[in-house]
Parts: C-alpha cells; sequence; structure tokens
C-alpha cells in the first residue's frame, strides 16, 4: 500500500494505492487522455482540460491568436513546414512543424487566443 | 642509459594507455573518443605537449592507496590550433570514471594558471562522473580551486568548455563560468542534481538526457552555446570559434586576409523587406548578406531565436552580432533574449570584438509571465551591457524600432558610434494605431464619425512619425541608406572605429542587475 497526494482541480487528495499482481494490459499510447484516466498514480496529474504537448507538439512560442491553420488531420508534414500563424506584436508569425509526420490532431481554431505553451496541434 | 630510456618509454606507453584497453573499447563503444584522442583531434597535427603525466593521487583512504590512476584521470598540456597557441585540459573516463580528486584538479588548476599567465585561451573538455568521494573534502577543494581560477580568467582569456560526457553535480560551474559551452548530441550531460536523485526527492521521472542532454541545454535553458551530432563535429565548431576570438583582452581577433569584394552590392537587401509591416522576413539572409562569404557562425542558435547571436567577418575582421529575428515570435525583446543578447554583448565586449546590432524590434513582450519572470531585470542587463561596452558598435535599424526596446537595441543614446537606418525604418514610440489612439483620443470621441476620425488620424501620424527621418533629423540615426550598400557602409564603418578608445571613471566594477 503506498500514499499518494493528488492535486486535482486545485484541491489535495490523499490515495492509497494497492499494487496487485499479475501484469497489467498495456494501455494504448497517451495523446490527450483525460489526466484522471492516467494509470500511474505517481505522475502528478494535471488538472486543467489542456492538451499535453508531446514529442511531436507544436506549442504557440508567444501569446495571441490564431489567425490561421493551415492543415488538416491526416495531412502529412515536413519538419519547418508552416502548419499555422499566429498573429501577435501586430506581426504574422509563422508557426513551423517541429516534426514531420501526420498531423493527428488540431486543439485551436481560427480567431482562438492562445497563451505561450499552449499546444496548437499534435504531429505523429 | 639506454636501459633507463627504455624504462621511461615503457611506463610513458603505460601511463598513456589510462584505464586501459577495456575501458578504451567501452569509450568507443559508447560513440565517444578517448581523452588523448580527443586532444589529437583538436590540436593541429603534432602539436600537443602533455604536462604532468606522472602525477598521482595522494588518497589512502578505503584502498584508495593500491588503486593506480594514470595521470591522475586527465590529460593536461597546450599546443596549436590554426597555428595559435592554446592550453586544454581532457578528462579521462577510462581512469576512475574521470572522476575529480585534489591531485586532478590541480592538474587543471595549473593549466589555468599556465594559460593565464601567457595570455593563451584555455579550453576544458569534460567527461567525468563527478567528485572522488573518497577524497571527501579534498576534491570538493579541487572544484572550488578550479571555479576560482575560471573567475580570475574571466574576461582576461577565452575560457571554453565542452562536454564530451556527464558533468553533474559541483563540477557543472566551471562551464557555467566560462564563456562558452560545447555539447555532443546523445552522450552529453549536465546536471546539478541526476534523474536518480530527482526521482527520490520529487517522484519526477526523467532521463539523463531530456534533463540535461546537448538539446535540453542549447534550447531550454540556454546553458550551453553549441551542439553538435557528434564529438568531431563539436570539435570542428571549437576550432572555428577560436578563429573569431582574440589569444586574450589585450589583443584583437585574427584579422584574416578577404576575398570578397569590399564594396560588393547587395541589391537582394533592397526588397527583403516586405511592404505590409505585420510580414516577417529571415534577418540571416540580411547577416549573410553583409558578411564576408556569405558566413554566420552563429551561437545559441535554439536558444531564445527572436535574437541571434554570432559572429561574422567584415573585410576579414571579426565582428559580433545581435540581431532581432522577425521571423520568430514578431523579434520581440522578452527574458530570454535579453539574457542572451546581454551575456553576447559582454563576451564581445571583454575580447575587443566590434559589435553589429541589425534592429527590427517591435518591443517588449508585454504579459503576467514576462513581467512576473522579471523583464525589468532582465531587459535591463541589456541596456547595461551596451552602455558598458566600449568597443567599436554599430547599429543598422532595417524596419522597426519602437519606444524601450528602441532605445535598447543599441541607440545612439546608449553608446552606438554609427547607427544607420534604412528608407522603411520606423523609429517611433510606438506604432501608429496605439500612438493615434492615445494623442488624437479626444479628437476620436468629439468626432461626429469616429471610425474615420481614427483611420485619418492614423495616416496621419503615421506619415509623420513613422519613418527614420525624424530621428535622422536630430542626429540619432548617422544616415539613411540604401540596403544594398550596407556591406561597404559597415567595412567603412568599422574601419574608421578601429583605433577608438573609451576612458571611463575608475571604479572597481560596475553593479549589472543580474
Amino acid at each position: 500500500m503506498k500514499k499518494f497526494n493528488i492535486k486535482v482541480d486545485g484541491v489535495m487528495h490523499e490515495v492509497e494505492v494497492e499494487e496487485l499482481g499479475g501484469s497489467m494490459v498495456s494501455a494504448a499510447p497517451v495523446t490527450q487522455a483525460a489526466p484522471k484516466a492516467a494509470p500511474a498514480p505517481a505522475a502528478p496529474v494535471s488538472s486543467g482540460p489542456k492538451p499535453q504537448a508531446g514529442a511531436g507538439s507544436v506549442v504557440a512560442p508567444l501569446q495571441g491568436t490564431v489567425q490561421t491553420i493551415k492543415v488538416k488531420v491526416g495531412d502529412s508534414v515536413n519538419s519547418g513546414d508552416v502548419v499555422a500563424i499566429i498573429e501577435a506584436m501586430k506581426m504574422e508569425n509563422d508557426i513551423p512543424a517541429t516534426a514531420s509526420g501526420k498531423v493527428t490532431a488540431i486543439h485551436v481554431s481560427t480567431g482562438a487566443k492562445v497563451a505561450a505553451g499552449d499546444v496548437l496541434l499534435d504531429i505523429a | 642509459m639506454s636501459r633507463k630510456l627504455t624504462e621511461l618509454n615503457e611506463l610513458k606507453a603505460k601511463l598513456r594507455k589510462g584505464g586501459g584497453d577495456a575501458s578504451i573499447e567501452k569509450q568507443h563503444a559508447q560513440g565517444k573518443m578517448t581523452a588523448r584522442e580527443r586532444l589529437e583531434k583538436l590540436f593541429d597535427a603534432g602539436t600537443f605537449v602533455e604536462i604532468g603525466l606522472f602525477v598521482k593521487h595522494r588518497c589512502t583512504n578505503f584502498g584508495m592507496d593500491k588503486k593506480e590512476s594514470p595521470a591522475e584521470g586527465v590529460v593536461t598540456g597546450f599546443g596549436q590550433i590554426n597555428g595559435r597557441l592554446v592550453y586544454a585540459s581532457a578528462q579521462d573516463f577510462t581512469v576512475i570514471g574521470g572522476s575529480l580528486g585534489e591531485m586532478h584538479a590541480d592538474k587543471i588548476v595549473k593549466c589555468q594558471e599556465a594559460a593565464l599567465k601567457v595570455g593563451a585561451p584555455m579550453i576544458c573538455i569534460n567527461d567525468s562522473g563527478g567528485a572522488r568521494i573518497q577524497e571527501g573534502v579534498d576534491a570538493l577543494s579541487g572544484y572550488g580551486r578550479i571555479f576560482y581560477n575560471n573567475t580570475l580568467a574571466s574576461g582576461v582569456i577565452p575560457q571554453i568548455s565542452v562536454i564530451m560526457g556527464p558533468c553533474a553535480g559541483g563540477a557543472v560551474y566551471s562551464p557555467a563560468i566560462t564563456d562558452f559551452i560545447f555539447m555532443v548530441k546523445k552522450t552529453s550531460q549536465m546536471f546539478i542534481t541526476g534523474p536518480q536523485v530527482i526521482k527520490a526527492v520529487t517522484g519526477e521521472d526523467v532521463t539523463a538526457d531530456a534533463l540535461g542532454g546537448a538539446m535540453t541545454h542549447n534550447s531550454i535553458s540556454g546553458v550551453a552555446h553549441f551542439h553538435a551530432e557528434n564529438e568531431d563535429a563539436c570539435i570542428e565548431q571549437i576550432r572555428t570559434l577560436l578563429s573569431y576570438l582574440p589569444q586574450n583582452n589585450m589583443e584583437k581577433a585574427e584579422e584574416f586576409s578577404c576575398n570578397d569584394d569590399l564594396n560588393r552590392l547587395s541589391p537582394e537587401l533592397n526588397d527583403i523587406v516586405p511592404e505590409n509591416p505585420n510580414k516577417a522576413y529571415d534577418m540571416k539572409d540580411i547577416i549573410k548578406s553583409v558578411a564576408d562569404n556569405n558566413v554566420f557562425f552563429e551561437t545559441q542558435s535554439e536558444y531564445a531565436k527572436n535574437i541571434l547571436t554570432g559572429f561574422i567577418r567584415l573585410g576579414g575582421r571579426s565582428v559580433g552580432i545581435i540581431a532581432n529575428q522577425p521571423k520568430f515570435m514578431a523579434g520581440c525583446l522578452d527574458i530570454n533574449a535579453s539574457d542572451k543578447a546581454a551575456r553576447f554583448i559582454r563576451t564581445c565586449d571583454c575580447f575587443n570584438i566590434p559589435i553589429l546590432t541589425l534592429e527590427d524590434v517591435p518591443g517588449f513582450l508585454p504579459g503576467t509571465q514576462q513581467e512576473h519572470g522579471g523583464i525589468i531585470r532582465h531587459g535591463a542587463k541589456m541596456l547595461f551591457a551596451y552602455s558598458e561596452a566600449s568597443v567599436p558598435m554599430v547599429t543598422v535599424i532595417t524596419r522597426k524600432a519602437y519606444g524601450g526596446a528602441y532605445i535598447g537595441m543599441c541607440s545612439k543614446h546608449l553608446g552606438a558610434d554609427i547607427v544607420y537606418a534604412w528608407p522603411d525604418a520606423q523609429i517611433a514610440v510606438m506604432g501608429a494605431e496605439g500612438a493615434a489612439n492615445i494623442i488624437f483620443a479626444k479628437d476620436i470621441k468629439a468626432s461626429e464619425n469616429p471610425q474615420e476620425e481614427r483611420a485619418k488620424k492614423i495616416a496621419e501620424y503615421d506619415n509623420m512619425m513613422m519613418n527614420p527621418y525624424v530621428a535622422a533629423s536630430r542626429g540619432y540615426v548617422d544616415d539613411i541608406i540604401e540596403p544594398a550598400t550596407t556591406r561597404k557602409m559597415l567595412i567603412a564603418a568599422f574601419d574608421s572605429l578601429e583605433s577608438k578608445v573609451v576612458r571611463k571613471a575608475n571604479k572597481k566594477h560596475g553593479n549589472i542587475p543580474l
């Protein structure tokens, strides 16, 4: 039996977790799964609804407004391709893909306000 | 005599083997060279002279008296790089994990002192498991002495740190104090506390590479300045960097013969800045266009990409570049960009490298994140660094130069010797829209058609203020030049500043807001 403190929506919960024998069915790779369903109890759980940045995530480098999303889910992109434009500091900032692959999810729409670090889309 | 010589040669050969064949093989299997192989590659062929091969540790604790440590786990000496004298130390991971004890540190300290005495660059190659625990406080004392010497040598001789393996705990602070840090992908790591300690203390799971690998420190933390795919590429980068630096703070960087026309025009620059001020362009294109042979040797290329730093040559002379990058985050100034620029300005200033500032800056990045992170304190470093710098400084305003950011980017007011502007430059307190909204607030409100009135006033302000002519009429800009002529104008400017001397009030040192 192990004790953990978990913060959900800003409230601390003390939980006890018992390790059962046998192998767990391996979970599908987490892309943007609901935080509460995360199988690893020890990991600090983020309570926010915002998607977590993964290896192929394109994040907003600065606060601004999404002016254009240049790709659709399923599109193939190369690292460095401009996938979105964020208007900020009165400039149209090209946002390049950080990885090559297929666009698996788009988390923002045109006109959305984004903060620095927000995940715009995922590439896998 | 011949018997003695044979003995000597045998002993030397044995010591030079370091930890022996098995550990050397292990090192190679990881894609790493041995300490001696690295030095051989780094220095011009056959020029490296070793010092202190016979040094031994003095530890008798925990069975250490029976433990041999060939060359005490670190190779030190001097040699030539591109024909110039350079001192170096290279930790030998095959000898007790390259661990640092009293005598190991003593060898590095002696090397530092020698480099400082003769005014030659010092390169430290780090590949060490950390302190040699058996030696206790003697090992710690060793680190302290190295840091102290790093600090004494700072601003006197170029100090370069190369991470080619682990560099953990206190060991990181020697590189941190030096001028440049090089890292190699996959095999380099730097951290104060490693993944195991982090796991034990906070429960956080992180790999060594994600925590302190080459790309982490080159793109996220800003600790390192260069990254390379492998050790060979890393060594090439070091040799290139040295060519831009002088031997010490009393000399200028080596002047190379220039086979690129000094008066070469760059017609492409006349059209590089988009008509629409909301559109970005790549500042690197401008830098390459004016540089000798279009070569830009960039430092910290992956960190705070909204500002560019690095070296070029103009007419054969080494010049440091600070440039806003409109292509990334609109080229705004934020905390990281300010820190990156400030450090580079000081690096150039202490080694007599003239500074060229290319400016297209919309302002400081707004937001609570920035204000609470201390953008005031960090931005101040850049202003301080520019104001304090006494090397020749030339600024070219390619487009936007707004408000405090304009002042901060090496304006005439902070000590630029010559400021040029391109005809489409906008040197003003702020953009036309914001300014018109404030100045004409009453007129706009009182108007029957505020929308129309606002547009009219914005246009009025735009016409009157958003140009380089107002600043030029005050002498804040020395000339407005055709972009295509920038290269020759810069070469002539730096030529005229070659003998610049600035005398300042005597003081211990300024108090830069760190």
